[in-house]
């Protein structure tokens, strides 16, 4: 049984890169993939900033050598990318030589089409292609598809905790290694863009016109963005030999207790994850070289983040930087994202510039990174990913 | 026996008829449906939480069987809010809400469904009403079977308890279909009052013969 969780490998895909070089070419040069929407067709176009792939996924079923009538999500694309990258990262060939799962995380699934086919579904006369996609639906279809393109057989599961959802996937990833279940695992999450989430957002008048302002007294709301970030966790005996980006020490789960929807402004939940989180990793506060938060650029989120932040770290806050005003707010995939951000970090002693951030909040001691920082050691990144109903997770990668 | 895990309290509701540690405590048989039972049983327990008129049914039969639970038995008093759990299931899922919400959006002409209703179309909502009206913020997870599983629940409920993720656990079974429903909630603690944590208590506790007089 092996009570090291070490990560080997790494691919992502967002609005800053189709891989991780593009992606930290992005990232160190203070590039945001926040701009105008084109792929999704709404009357919300103009009112909205979002990062997205500026791929179709005609252009996508192709990158993932698919015959292009496959009748396939935007979601499963985006996975099948990121998480084939983090295969080849961990040089994973075959998956009989190891027991090998996959745990995805996804908050749309299919829903980007199901929308544009629902008047069809409507019609009980109608038939076509369309009907095809029904059983793409589901958040689980993206995983079993993902399984299939890499090979997985044998554990295959799907997470859906809102914007938690992929640190989620990560841990349960982790547990599932430690408990003699698999021996490496494949883990993060996917979401795409849809209707759905822009209208759901704009409903709850979270999102924000320009582009998003993480902690800063003046934020106005998130921007939505899409994208995938898988990690290979292995255990000691399936990583042998290679080579080890870094270890995941710690991660905690908890939930705020407070409302259906809203988290708490004390950040109950989110003190609660980073507590167990630095509990199981062994770690003092003060070990943590760099926070990346989950810091969406909404009103609550980041009054209730940085209030937890506080509570665990007092005065001494350490260096801490959101991405989200890079890639936009994942949801279900930012977990998965970020994971892959904070390994990069500690890899390349990095931490992220915060942008947009001009005004530091009067609730909150800190202020955020906004230069990209490259002179000081990174060993230890905590990484925070809050859900809707207080679902809140932490993670913690150690230098190995 | 001191360490074991004991059934410490339990909430029985059926039939018009509220049971608290298998002693009748309430009974409204008149009541023409689930919904006014629910009701008067909210009212003849003073139960104080305006919140309760907007839940759904399912969530309004939680709240009244896990208040009186937790009134009979102070849990919140004795442990920190971390190290409580709730392990519920049920066999209808959320199906009561569901059917009223996809009646909101069935009809084109009328098409108006709410967010208030919306809201609780998740049988684990429940488990978050409870967690936010006591402030309980242990391991909390919800399952569907199609009848109540006690082998599953019990393993669950002590594997929790032995690997230190909750030192009480609320377990039970919450339904609520088609003006039938059903609730019964239990803590399990280890303690060396109440009754041993077993399958076989478990039955009897929901059968209202599980004798809480002894300790």
């Amino acid at each position: 049984m092996s009570q090291k969780i070490y990560v080997t490998g790494i691919g992502l895909i967002s609005a800053i890169g189709d891989n991780v070089e593009q992606t930290l070419d992005s990232l160190t040069r203070g590039k945001t993939g926040i701009g105008e929407l084109e792929l999704i067709d709404t009357i919300h176009k103009t009112r909205i900033k979002v990062g997205e792939v500026k791929h179709t996924n005609e252009e996508l079923i192709k990158r993932v050598g698919l015959p292009a009538d496959t009748k396939i999500t935007r979601t499963s694309l985006l996975g099948m990318i990121a998480a084939k990258e983090a295969m080849m990262w961990a040089g994973i060939k075959d998956t009989n030589d190891f027991r090998t799962g996959i745990v995805s995380a996804t908050s749309v699934g299919g829903m980007a089409i199901t929308e544009n086919n629902f008047n069809d579904y409507l019609n009980v006369e109608k038939t076509g292609d369309f009907l095809d996609y029904i059983l793409t639906h589901d958040c689980g279809d993206s995983t079993e598809v993902m399984a299939k393109y890499l090979h997985i057989k044998d554990y295959v599961s799907t997470i859906s905790t809102a914007c938690s959802s992929s640190a989620n996937s990560i841990m349960l990833g982790a547990r599932l290694i430690k408990n003699n279940m698999v021996d490496r695992v494949v883990v993060g999450g996917s979401d795409s863009l849809s209707k759905f989430t822009i209208n759901g957002f704009m409903t709850l008048m979270i999102l924000d016109k320009e582009q998003c302002k993480p902690f800063d007294k003046d934020r106005k709301g998130l921007n939505l963005g899409e994208g995938a970030g898988f990690i290979v966790l292995e255990s000691e005996r399936a990583a042998a030999g290679k080579e080890i980006l870094c270890e995941l020490t710690g991660y905690g789960n908890s939930n705020d207790a407070y409302h259906q929807t809203a988290s708490s402004p004390t950040g109950d939940g989110a003190f609660l994850a980073m507590e167990k989180a630095l509990r199981l990793s062994g770690l003092k506060p003060k070990d943590i070289d760099y926070i990346n938060a989950h810091g969406t650029g909404t009103e609550v989120n980041d009054l209730s983040e940085g209030t937890a932040i506080h509570r665990i770290f007092g005065d001494a806050v350490p260096m801490i930087s959101s991405t989200k005003a890079f890639t936009g707010h994942t949801l279900g995939a930012c977990g998965g994202i970020e994971a892959v951000l904070s390994v990069l970090a500690i890899k390349y002693n990095l931490v992220f510039p915060s942008l947009n951030f001009t005004n530091q909040m009067n609730e909150l001691k800190f202020r955020p990174s906004t230069v990209l920082e490259t002179e000081h050691p990174i060993n230890h990144v905590l990484s925070n990913s809050f859900g809707f109903g207080g679902n809140s997770s932490a993670l913690i990668f150690s230098r190995h | 026996m001191e360490n074991t895990t004991k059934i410490t309290a339990a909430c029985v509701i059926e039939n018009g008829k509220v049971y608290v540690n298998s002693k009748l405590d309430f009974a409204a048989e008149g009541s023409a449906t689930s919904l006014d039972f629910l009701k008067a049983a909210y009212t003849h327990y003073q139960l104080n939480y305006p919140k309760f008129y907007k839940m759904d049914s399912l969530c309004k039969l939680a709240m009244v069987a896990s208040e009186l639970l937790m009134r009979t038995n102070r849990i919140n008093e004795k442990y920190a809010s971390e190290a409580i759990a709730l392990i519920i299931a049920n066999g209808a899922s959320s199906l009561e809400i569901d059917t009223e919400h996809q009646v909101s959006i069935a009809d084109e002409a009328n098409f108006f469904p709410s967010p208030a209703v919306f809201v609780y179309t998740l049988p684990n909502i429940l488990i978050g009403e409870i967690a936010i009206r006591n402030k309980i913020k242990g391991e909390n997870t919800f399952f569907i079977f199609d009848t109540f599983d006690e082998d599953f629940i019990h393993s669950y409920t002590d594997s929790l308890m032995n690997n230190d993720k909750a030192k009480c656990v609320i377990a039970g079974w919450v339904d609520f279909y088609e003006d039938k429903y059903r609730a019964f909630l239990y803590t399990v603690e280890r303690t060396n009052e109440g009754e041993a944590h077993t399958t076989t208590n478990i039955n009897k506790l929901i059968d209202n013969k599980l004798n809480f007089e002894r300790n």
